[in-house]
């Protein structure tokens, strides 16, 4: 499948994103049909540009952090001297994933107060635990002749683990790595509420003031950039 | 176990945590009220140098035990911390009854980060050595009803009441317990309603194998689009048919409240529900189906005598993914006027009341383990029961 073929799902949505984004203007007259007795039919405090930015921006960086900590976590507990911590940290991204990541998003605040970092830190915090628990069972479900094998051909460690262990594992990290952004992006949208810039700005001021045309005008960017970045992995996936 | 067992580093690591946690980080803050910044109150300050020596040697001796772990240890080792964590809200009962005033109705008794992390790492240690020992079900189980029997044992006598969060309870325990109701049956209902539409929409695969590909791909999209966007994507159209036709507006049906929650959180709930049946019914191995139509069953009984129950353990996963997935979710509801126990989170975030916050958020995350742990005994037992079940027959 060409580049361009394989990529048609994800642009068709970054399109479409795009397009609702730096056009919303001239649907004022569709958003006046669902909030006809509102003076502002379109969000106005902040482009819708910049709040898709400042999203991306979040979920990226915390994206990023979870990534690189929650991989090397989950690699550092499966060498030969980090054994003895690979049941308490399984366990623990297990049971993590029980809290509801809007908890996790309220605890941060009296710890670390209002705004983007406090955001950032929870996105982190929660997104750690899909891509640990799946670079685990990742690494875990190799098969033990293969890694033998591997060892008999006079592989080092550092060997085994870039050219047989991330490899093969790579399906399921992946798959853990696209929970932990989609989760993020959802979580992200109700750091509105901690005083983060997000898409979820223009529905909280929509529920704040009654005005259903904001609430939709949120509520489609989000949805539409979620699917983005979904059919975006779901892509990757597929290689 | 041979005496000479290697030092355990997991719990070796924990004990240094805690004692760092414990000598660094204040444990509580005295509040003179609800708004004022509380003083941090570390254990130098609480309990002198008697408390610090006590407790360092207390982790010294853990530590020992680490360094020692064979099995006789380790279970000394879990009484310890299973002590202490037992002893911890008796402890907060006695630092509030020496730091509050009780003629000053307002002051309160906030919980510190050092008392958190504490929490934290004592759980962690706790987990630790329920591993190590590879205690079953029961022990556990009992550990847990201990601990909440003691904190339960030290809220009811009051001791407890001039802990902030405690102060924030009894401001409004009637909303409190509405909320924590109200919770749990729109949890119920998303629960109840997605099992039955899942199992529809299972059998109908089941039946008409080219639904498969369609159902499973509009529900994993349906799962990707954001709560809060879902939400406000049925705003606009629960608004209009409520103004629309007048019944449904009579039902309490609008765009705001209960409505849109329900359909939001049953249609993220279809998806595990839904994968969840498939496989249950699709698993069950075809030669214990043709057995059981071999011994003269109906096709009626081979599905509820023979198929239903082998896919029970599977299908319970997949209510226990719903139930924990919806807590969470509910919570967010509250933001669209749903109700639940997320008021508490977005009033307190929205009058910067943390302990507020921490009375909507403590109970959603107890009710998201307790769900989590009873579902995944109950689906182990099935599993085990059947297993004996079969080896049974076999013999």
């Amino acid at each position: 499948m060409s580049l361009a073929r394989r990529l048609s799902a994800p642009l068709a949505w970054a399109l479409l994103l795009a397009a609702l984004m730096l056009l919303m203007p001239l649907f004022e007259e569709v958003f006046r049909l669902v909030a006809p007795d509102t003076r502002a039919v379109i969000y106005q405090r902040d482009s819708f540009a910049s709040l898709v930015a400042n999203h991306l921006l979040l979920v990226g960086v915390a994206s990023l952090c979870a990534i690189v900590v929650g991989m090397g976590a989950a690699i550092l507990v499966t060498r030969q001297w980090g054994r003895d911590f690979l049941p308490l940290v399984s366990q623990l991204a297990s049971i993590g994933q029980t809290f509801p990541p809007v908890a996790v998003l309220a605890l941060a605040v009296p710890v670390l107060g209002f705004g983007s970092q406090p955001t950032i830190v929870a996105l982190i915090l929660y997104g750690l635990l899909p891509i640990v628990r799946n670079t685990l069972v990742g690494i875990q479900g190799i098969a033990p002749g293969v890694m033998e094998s591997a060892r008999g051909m006079g592989m080092s460690g550092r060997q085994i683990l870039w050219q047989v262990e991330l490899p093969l594992a790579r399906p399921v990290i992946l798959a853990g790595i696209r929970t932990s952004v989609t989760i993020n992006i959802a979580t992200a949208a109700i750091g509105s509420t901690i005083g983060a810039r997000t898409l979820g700005d223009p529905i909280i001021a929509g529920i704040v003031n009654g005005n259903t045309a904001f609430i939709l005008q949120g509520a489609l960017l989000i949805a539409l950039l979620a699917l983005c970045v979904d059919s975006l992995f779901e892509r990757l996936q597929l290689r | 176990m041979s005496p000479a067992a290697a030092p355990n580093p997991v719990l070796l690591v924990l004990t240094a945590l805690a004692a760092s946690v414990m000598l660094g980080l204040p444990l509580i803050s005295v509040q003179p009220n609800r708004i004022m910044p509380g003083e941090g109150l570390t254990l130098w300050a609480l309990g002198g140098p008697l408390a610090v020596a006590a407790v360092l040697t207390l982790l010294a001796a853990l530590a020992w035990l680490a360094w020692r772990p064979t099995r006789r240890a380790l279970a000394t080792a879990l009484a310890l911390v299973g002590l202490c964590l037992a002893l911890l809200p008796w402890g907060l009962v006695a630092v509030a009854a020496e730091q509050i005033d009780p003629d000053m109705a307002s002051a309160r008794i906030g919980l510190g980060a050092g008392l958190w992390a504490l929490l934290f790492v004592l759980l962690l240690a706790l987990l630790e050595l329920l591993n190590r020992l590879a205690l079953g079900p029961l022990p556990r189980w009992g550990l847990t009803l201990v601990l909440a029997l003691s904190l339960f044992a030290a809220l009811a006598g009051g001791g407890l009441d001039s802990l902030a969060l405690m102060r924030e309870y009894h401001g409004r325990s009637a909303t409190f317990h509405a909320a924590l109701r109200y919770h749990l049956v729109l949890v119920a209902a998303v629960v109840g309603i997605s099992l039955l539409l899942a199992a529809a929409l299972a059998l109908a695969m089941r039946r008409w194998s080219r639904l498969q590909r369609g159902t499973f791909s509009v529900l994993s999209v349906l799962q990707t689009i954001p709560s809060l966007a879902l939400f406000g994507l049925l705003l606009a159209p629960l608004a209009y048919l409520a103004a629309r036709f007048t019944w449904l507006g009579d039902l309490g049906v609008r765009g705001i409240g209960w409505a849109p929650a329900l359909i939001a959180l049953v249609a993220y709930s279809l998806l595990p529900m839904t994968r969840n049946a498939y496989v249950a019914l699709d698993e069950v191995a075809a030669d214990v189906t043709d057995a059981a139509r071999g011994m003269g069953m109906s096709p009626g009984q081979v599905f509820w005598q023979v198929r239903l129950p082998l896919a029970l353990p599977v299908m319970l996963e997949g209510i226990r993914i719903t139930a924990v997935q919806a807590i969470g979710l509910a919570a967010v509801a509250a933001l669209i006027g749903a109700g639940g126990l997320g008021t508490f989170i977005f009033q307190g975030l929205g009058q910067a009341a943390m302990d507020l916050v921490l009375l909507g958020a403590l109970p959603i995350i107890l009710i998201a383990l307790l769900v989590d742990g009873a579902f995944s005994a109950l689906a182990e037992q099935l599993r085990r029961s059947q297993g004996r079940g079969d080896t049974a027959h076999g013999g």
